[in-house]
């Protein structure tokens, strides 16, 4: 029985302390085959031989106790793994840290091992457990510094960095970092407005924290690094929330507001630019226009008055003709010669003016229809021959 | 020869015990007191491997590390404005004089927690009755503490113990003042509600205001520039007029007239009556005659 006993393998792999009635009884076993093998082998001689015994009896007791103490030595070996640290003391008193792997240390009761576990992140929760919704109010309400109360919820992260100190200096180490996480991020908050807190300084209350609780826990040598403290959840209790809701969309609906305002403006600005603008090309077409038209008028005018210049009195005439021979050609007429003719003429204006619109001859009476019918023939020289003969008519 | 044997292991078994009741261990946590008959002997503050006289003396060990001393509900204090808080605790401490800690609490843990809280919550009580909640929760929380650590440290001297920290953890409204703190804190988030959607409203008038306010003087200021215009393009025709017109106004109104009998007089529902005997037709009466 010995360090290549499969035995101890197993013991091994399994990490935990060798399971000594087990090796005991076994070891017991083994003896006694040892022994009945040696007796059974002299088995006709054992009474006579009687000086024999003692001499083989004490062969055995030396090899028991040689076994005993491989034994003993052999339980010095223990295994640290990865992620922990042995520490070993010896007579209670810390001697050394040991890293991962075989390692071995004097036998009890000389040296014991207890091992720590340092790697990997290690969490407390404050204000609430496993879930931010399963709040713990107790811890979770806190005073800020205006007189307001928070529901607050935060988780702490450290790990250890010193795992003797974290062994040896706190009982319930980990007790202590609640503890320490507690007191710091109330303090922090007590020192803060609300606003700060819900809103803006988040980050901040985070980081204060975690330097005040970095600074409570070293006080205590407790050999924890603080890594982050994060806040959770930062909102105003249950019994306000609906107020603080209401003010969160005032904020809304004053941006809405606001928006809507813009959007008239936005709305009516560029349209009265538009409208300017348009005010403003249509008043230099104006411009243009009356500039040139008068120009063209001008020009028209200062050429005919050359001509005009050189023959003035058939210039005259020839306009004025040209003038009368348009107007007349267009117009209706009539000749009356007052030289010869009385005040009672009479001339039905209104029907004559109603017979020569375009449109209108249908709806004259009967009867004055056709004296004006005839009267206001387009053409000049029946109508004059007409009207004379309605004024000799009338004359008689 | 097998009187040898068992003598051996006679001796053996004798050593064993000897050591076990000789021997003791003094681990890294802790502190030891040996006693004699009672008497206090030896006091053991650094672990290892010590020797005692079997039978005559044993060995009493007590925690080296910080322990807590965590009050498990919150106690009520009056504050100076008379306002009563609720108050959450822990103290730090550690056994330093295991000798004087053995003489005054008898060892017992509990009483020497009793001990320090007594000690706390009446310093604790001055301070609270001197400041208000506001000094308390916030202002001078730090300053608290370490009044508090001071006078519990200088107390706790006396039975051997060093008192390492003394914290506030929760300073607390009790719940009938809580809700009155949730009423004051709804209001006030009513009168910002309210001041948000008020000033939004405010908001939006203005710019509207300002927008028909830019959009009247857009439109006037376009108007006068039009207006300006059409006035320069009037004078300049005018001008423009007066300087064709000028060398013979008389003929400017006989021909400018004429122009205006063509224009007026151009539709076939203008009726003139006239006299055959007017110059225009002179030759309508008298063909062969030459003018007069």
């Amino acid at each position: 029985m010995g360090l290549n006993d499969p035995q101890w393998g197993r013991k091994k792999g399994n990490s935990g302390p060798p399971d000594l009635d087990q090796m005991w009884r076994n070891f017991n076993k083994k003896l006694n085959n040892l022994l009945k093998r040696k007796g059974g082998g002299g088995g006709g001689s054992s009474g006579e031989g009687g000086g024999d015994n003692p001499k083989r009896y004490s062969g055995g007791i030396g090899l028991l106790a040689g076994l005993l103490l491989l034994l003993w030595v052999a339980s010095g070996f223990y295994i640290v793994n990865e992620g922990q640290r042995g520490i070993v003391l010896r007579f209670g008193k810390y001697v050394e840290s040991t890293q991962a792997g075989l390692r071995w240390h004097l036998p009890y009761p000389l040296e014991v091992v207890e091992a720590v576990n340092v790697s990997g992140v290690r969490t407390v929760e404050i204000g609430y457990r496993n879930n931010v919704r399963s709040k713990v109010l107790k811890e979770s309400l806190m005073l800020t510094d205006d007189e307001n109360i928070i529901d607050i919820q935060f988780a702490v992260q450290y790990i250890l960095k010193n795992p003797e100190e974290f062994l040896f200096n706190n009982r319930e180490p980990e007790n202590a970092v609640l503890q320490a996480a507690e007191t710091a991020i109330r303090e922090i908050i007590g020192k803060s407005k609300m606003d700060f807190v819900l809103y803006e300084g988040r980050e901040q209350v985070a980081a204060k924290a975690t330097e005040l609780m970095q600074g409570i826990l070293d006080r205590y040598k407790i050999g924890i690094a603080i890594s982050k403290v994060t806040m959770q959840n930062a909102q105003p209790p249950e019994q306000v929330q609906a107020a603080f809701d209401d003010a969160v969309k005032a904020g809304q609906d004053r941006e809405r507001q606001k928006n809507e305002g813009q959007a008239y403006a936005n709305d009516v600005i560029p349209k009265a630019k538009g409208n300017a603008a348009r005010l403003l090309e249509e008043s230099e077409g104006y411009k243009q226009r009356v500039i040139a038209s008068s120009e063209g008028e001008a020009s028209r005018f200062k050429q005919v008055l050359v001509e005009y210049n050189k023959a003035p009195a058939v210039t005259r005439d020839r306009l004025y003709l040209d003038m009368m021979e348009q107007v007349l050609s267009n117009t209706s007429k009539i000749l009356v010669d007052q030289k010869a003719g009385n005040n009672l003429l009479y001339l039905p204006l209104d029907k004559l003016i109603q017979a020569s619109g375009p449109s209108s001859s249908s709806s004259v009476a009967p009867e004055a229809a056709a004296t004006s019918a005839q009267e206001v023939m387009p053409d000049g020289a029946a109508r004059t021959r007409e009207a004379f003969r309605g004024r000799e008519r009338e004359t008689r | 020869m097998k009187k040898y044997t068992s003598m051996l292991l006679g001796t053996l078994v004798a050593l064993v015990v000897l050591a076990t009741s000789s021997l003791y261990i003094v681990d890294q946590r802790q502190l030891a007191i040996l006693f004699q008959l009672g008497e206090v002997v030896d006091v053991k503050t650094s672990p290892g491997l010590y020797f005692k006289i079997p039978l005559a003396q044993n060995v009493r060990y007590f925690d080296s590390r910080i322990l807590t001393m965590d009050t498990a509900e919150p106690e009520r204090f009056i504050t100076s404005e008379k306002k009563n808080v609720l108050v959450d605790l822990f103290v730090k401490w550690r056994i330093v004089d295991v000798k004087q800690y053995y003489v005054s609490v008898r060892g017992d843990e509990m009483l020497a927690q009793t001990r320090l809280a007594q000690t706390v919550n009446s310093s604790l009580r001055d301070e609270f009755g001197n400041r208000t909640v506001h000094d308390v929760v916030s202002g001078e929380r730090d300053k608290i503490m370490e009044i508090m650590r001071q006078k519990a440290d200088a107390d706790a001297r006396k039975i051997g113990v060093e008192v390492v920290d003394v914290r506030l953890k929760r300073v607390d409204l009790p719940q009938e003042v809580s809700e009155s703190v949730y009423r004051r804190m709804e209001a006030e988030r009513k009168r910002v509600a309210n001041e948000l959607r008020s000033t939004g409203s405010a908001e939006s008038e203005k710019i509207r205001a300002d927008a028909d306010r830019q959009r009247e003087v857009i439109l006037a200021e376009a108007y006068r520039k039009a207006q300006e215009a059409k006035g320069e393009g009037d004078a300049k025709a005018s001008a423009i007029y007066a300087a064709a017109y000028q060398p013979n106004p008389e003929f400017y109104a006989f021909y400018r007239s004429l122009e205006a009998y063509k224009q007026s007089l151009k539709n076939k529902s203008d009726m003139l009556i006239l006299d055959p005997s007017s110059e225009f037709f002179k030759y309508l009466r008298n063909p062969g005659r030459s003018a007069k």
